[in-house]
């Protein structure tokens, strides 16, 4: 009987998912033992033209990383979609646009302008850019820059999601195994991880007081933490409660706070409103003026409440107003 | 969901007060475009018997499974028109309401295209979240038959004699330490020889001994807990220091060198550290008052029964009962110091003074004396604190004080009739039963009427002689009134500290401070917290007739619930979804009734548990709550989120 076969493809992402996939370790030759991988640019020599060549359909599964930030993940995703029985938006950049979705707070002057003439490691003083097309003595091609980095979901239509920055080889495995058993979750599932938040395998939640109420905000770098008490109850910004579980509470076992990368639980659909509405409730003042000095602390308030799944929220990034609005 | 979904929509006219602005055939025709809408139609009264006879009637014909009504607030009819989904066969919790009237009529009177524009955009959404709805069941308990009636005014005395007429088990609760209010200290009221003191005399008969009331004074709130039907009130008993062994014999008060002024007469006597607080109090127990009292120890030394112990200390106490009725009066208005000369001369006096003067069981034994002479010239300035006649003053009208300086003036008229009584008035409100014949009978019997606009200005020369001078309106010249008295007819203002009791019972407050009822015309005696019910002045200013009637209308209201064996709760509570909940605990610290505790369902695994009968379906746990498991029925995310994309669209 022939294997499954199953295609794995990187867009804006930092890599990290790609190893992750090697964080299987010797449970890598289990995958291997059970499909064939058609696709793997990082490390197989497959072409695009080679995916273009298979039947409609013909791959069981393609697990895509990274958000799509060029014309190129655009393109090949959509490609990966026709050819494929399931898509999987894996990591936190495929499935919300994840750390590099932050760069939709800026448009795309804004961070071509900085990434090729401002930063300061940056010789450029003829101010050159990139061109999608340059006709010199050849003609240079580059994929076009997207206006802004989007989750796979608003690209092609994605069956299921694996969370995670990146997604632990645990979950990875997990997935896995959900997928080759045929007892297929509903479309839109989250593989591999848990329906109850990063609380449920912290064993720092039975430390909790039964009333858990904050008058600070801590940055954990600027603290002594007590790794056998919750974070929240030392001030710090743990968003564990607001995250889907699965991870193992990995960070909280060597008393880091939870940043969120297993993003929403099924039920929140926009993570960093729903972190900000728990943050805002459990801030125990009543008074304007104490309240604005705990904010003023935050360095960073979109990297704190929206660091993995601001092209995925509601606000999906800064609107420039047209006309005066 | 598997069934289809069948949707009747309903546009109320109410009369002209939505179609005289909407254009309700448009919204009609707009409403038959949304999807799963079945029919929609209009109507002149939506919430009349034959308006709601169309939904009963649709749901029937129609096979309509949810149904819209754009109308009025839902605070008005949503319970109508639950009730009609319900009578004609459907689930009342499949009814969803939009407003039109208050939302689109009555605010955009003038822009009646944006009007109608809004107005299809709340039926659109009401629609999408009528989509989402599911059926619910009214939760039901058991009610504690028995009552808690704070404060032991006429009203509150009014309440306890009518619960206790019924068989109802009623506790009677004053902070002071005396039942009897204010009216107990008023004189002689209009168009009776009845004075305040036998007001209360009468209703003491039918409270004092009665085995179903229990009368705890010196009493005051600490907390309530639960809700309508089975409330969990906590009580602090300050000590009185004198206990029921006291027969009145009065020698403790004569040994006690501490003399303080005298509250019950307004500071115009002396009375001692341990008193009586007036000759009819009830209980009739002498009480200390701590603040004043040095602990010399003499009174305990002469008490012959030894009633007294000064080592007392406050007490709590947990009562469980159905219905509370809140009858914490009012307080006069007190002018600050310098307003109308007040507090700047003795002879600048208040009604509620000059009501004590008059009085024979008052400090001058009914004989009108001020500092020593009986005044020749009296002036009376009306609406003190009242009217915004001063920066300071209220602006409502405080209703009993037009009649009542009328009573006073022909009272002093009768007894002396060579004074002269003037009175000085924004506006004359002699609005009850007599009170009109009384305003004239002082016109024919000299008392002379001022009117004015802006508040008068009272003199006072380097002598202390005083005169009122103000700008009369008829006269249309300024005028002024030497004279030898000012009273200064004070309004009614809600108890100071009435904010403590309101918060604990959670009840709102108009913008002067007096108590909301839940409808002023519909349901005057009740509140927005069900179980909870007014009575007497602390909702407005009243007269002591209009108290006692709202004492038994309050009374009457909390039967109604008590003889009931059950009391159903609107489900629309707050729901934990288990297998979300990751028992972090955020929500239970955000609980104001303490409805969410954590339950252990296996090992170590905890899951917020919301208890139903305390939880008053606020939303603060579900917006709290970081995973989404805690939602709230009828307000459920997705039911919101669908009626926000029906307004905004899809981002």
């Amino acid at each position: 009987m022939q294997k499954p076969k199953i295609a794995l493809y990187w867009c804006a992402g930092c890599g990290g998912c790609e190893e992750a996939v090697v964080d299987l370790a010797e449970k890598i030759l289990d995958v291997i033992n059970l499909v064939d991988i058609v696709f793997w640019p990082v490390a197989l020599d497959y072409k695009v033209e080679d995916v273009e060549k298979l039947p409609d359909g013909s791959i069981t599964a393609s697990f895509i990383n990274g958000g799509i930030r060029m014309g190129e993940h655009e393109h090949v995703v959509k490609l990966l979609r026709k050819k494929s029985k399931l898509v999987i938006a894996y990591g936190a950049c495929s499935a919300w646009g994840g750390v590099p979705g932050l760069a939709n707070l800026y448009d795309k002057e804004e961070i071509m302008k900085c990434v090729y003439q401002e930063t300061p490691t940056v010789d450029n003083p003829s101010k050159t850019m990139p061109q999608v097309k340059t006709e010199k003595e050849v003609t240079l091609e580059l994929p076009n820059f997207l206006p802004r980095i989007l989750p796979l979901d608003l690209v092609v239509d994605v069956d299921y999601y694996v969370p995670g920055c990146p997604p632990t080889p645990d979950v990875t495995w997990k997935s896995i195994e959900t997928l080759l058993s045929g007892n297929l979750p509903p479309k839109g599932s989250t593989l591999g991880a848990l329906t109850k938040s990063v609380c449920y395998e912290c064993a720092l939640n039975e430390t909790k007081p039964e009333k858990v109420l904050i008058k600070d905000f801590m940055r954990p770098h600027k603290v002594a933490i007590d790794p056998s008490k919750c974070l929240l109850t030392q001030n710090l910004m743990c968003m564990g409660p607001v995250t889907r579980g699965g991870c193992g509470s990995l960070c909280l076992k060597v008393a880091m706070p939870c940043t969120g990368c297993f993003g929403p639980l099924d039920e929140v659909k926009d993570y960093g409103g729903k972190a900000a509405s728990y943050f805002a409730s459990i801030l125990d003042y009543m008074d304007e003026k104490e309240i604005e000095k705990v904010l003023s602390k935050f360095p960073d308030f979109m990297g704190v409440f929206y660091r993995y799944t601001l092209p995925a929220s509601r606000l999906r990034g800064k609107i420039k107003m047209k006309g005066g609005d | 969901m598997s069934e289809e979904l069948r949707i009747g929509v309903y546009v109320c006219h109410c009369g002209t007060n939505i179609a005289g602005v909407v254009n309700v055939k448009d919204v009609v025709e707009y409403a038959k475009t949304l999807p799963n809408v079945v029919v929609a139609k209009e109507y002149v009264f939506m919430c009349s018997a034959p308006g709601q006879q169309i939904i009963k009637e649709d749901i029937k014909n129609f096979k309509l499974n949810r149904v819209v009504v754009a109308a009025c607030s839902p605070s008005l009819h949503e319970p109508t028109f639950r009730t009609a989904t319900a009578e004609g066969g459907l689930n009342p919790y499949l009814f969803e309401m939009a407003n039109i009237r208050e939302h689109c009529s009555w605010v955009h009177p003038d822009e009646k295209e944006v009007a109608t524009t809004k107005a299809k955009l709340l039926v659109k959404m009401a629609v999408a979240k009528a989509s989402l709805l599911e059926p619910l069941s009214e939760i039901k308990f058991k009610v504690n038959n028995t009552a808690l009636i704070i404060g032991g005014g006429v009203s509150g005395l009014a309440a306890a004699r009518d619960l206790a007429a019924r068989g109802i088990k009623t506790y009677l609760i004053d902070r002071s330490p005396t039942l009897g209010g204010r009216a107990a200290r008023l004189g002689k009221l209009t168009y009776t020889e009845m004075k305040g003191i036998d007001v209360f005399k009468g209703l003491i008969r039918d409270v004092a001994g009665n085995r179903l009331i229990d009368v705890y004074t010196n009493t005051e709130l600490v907390s309530v807990d639960g809700s309508v039907g089975n409330f969990k009130v906590k009580l602090v008993k300050n000590p009185r220091y004198v206990d029921a062994k006291c027969n009145l014999c009065g020698e403790c008060a004569k040994v006690c060198p501490v003399e303080v002024p005298d509250e019950f007469e307004f500071g115009m006597s002396k009375r001692k550290a341990i008193y009586l607080p007036f000759k009819d109090a009830y209980p009739r127990i002498y009480v200390i008052d701590m603040k004043s009292c040095t602990r010399c120890l003499e009174c305990v030394k002469v008490c012959p029964v030894g009633a007294i112990n000064l080592n007392e200390k406050p007490s709590e106490l947990t009562i469980n009962v159905g219905g509370i009725i809140v009858a914490a009066g009012y307080d006069p208005y007190e002018p600050k110091t310098g307003e109308y000369g007040y507090k700047l001369s003795n002879k600048v006096i208040t009604l509620f003074q000059l009501e004590r003067l008059l009085d024979s069981e008052g400090p001058t034994k009914g004989e009108l004396i001020v500092n020593g002479v009986k005044p020749k010239n009296i002036v009376f300035v009306m609406c003190v604190g009242s009217l915004s006649t001063t920066p300071d003053a209220y602006p409502y009208c405080s209703r009993m004080c037009c009649s009542s300086t009328i009573k006073n003036a022909l009272v002093l008229r009768e007894k002396y009739p060579d004074t002269n009584i003037y009175i000085a008035y924004k506006d004359v409100r002699t609005y009850g039963r007599g009170d009109e014949q009384l305003y004239m009978k002082a016109g024919e019997n000299f008392v002379r009427f001022a009117k004015f606009k802006d508040a008068p200005k009272i003199n006072i020369d380097q002598k202390g002689n005083l005169s009122v001078t103000l700008f009369e309106e008829t006269l249309q010249e300024e005028i002024t009134i030497p004279t030898d008295l000012v009273v200064l007819v004070v309004g009614m203002t809600p108890p100071r500290d009435i904010d403590k009791v309101r918060t604990t019972i959670k009840i709102g407050c108009g913008p002067e401070g007096f108590l909301r009822e839940a409808h002023l015309k519909l349901r005057p005696v009740e509140t927005a917290t069900d179980g909870v019910y007014l009575a007497g002045a602390v909702t407005g200013p009243k007269n002591i007739i209009e108290s006692i009637a709202s004492g038994s209308a309050a009374a009457s209201r909390t039967l109604a619930l008590l003889s009931k064996e059950e009391v159903a709760v609107e489900p629309l509570i707050a729901v934990v979804n288990e297998d979300i909940c990751s028992g972090c605990a955020i929500c239970v610290a955000m609980c104001p009734y303490g409805a969410i505790s954590l339950k252990i369902i296996d090992k170590n695994i905890r899951v917020a548990k919301v208890d139903s009968a305390l939880c008053k379906g606020c939303g603060t746990c579900a917006a709290a709550c970081p995973s989404g498991a805690m939602q709230q029925y009828g307000f459920k995310d997705a039911q919101i989120k669908a009626q926000v994309i029906a307004a905004m669209g899809e981002v």
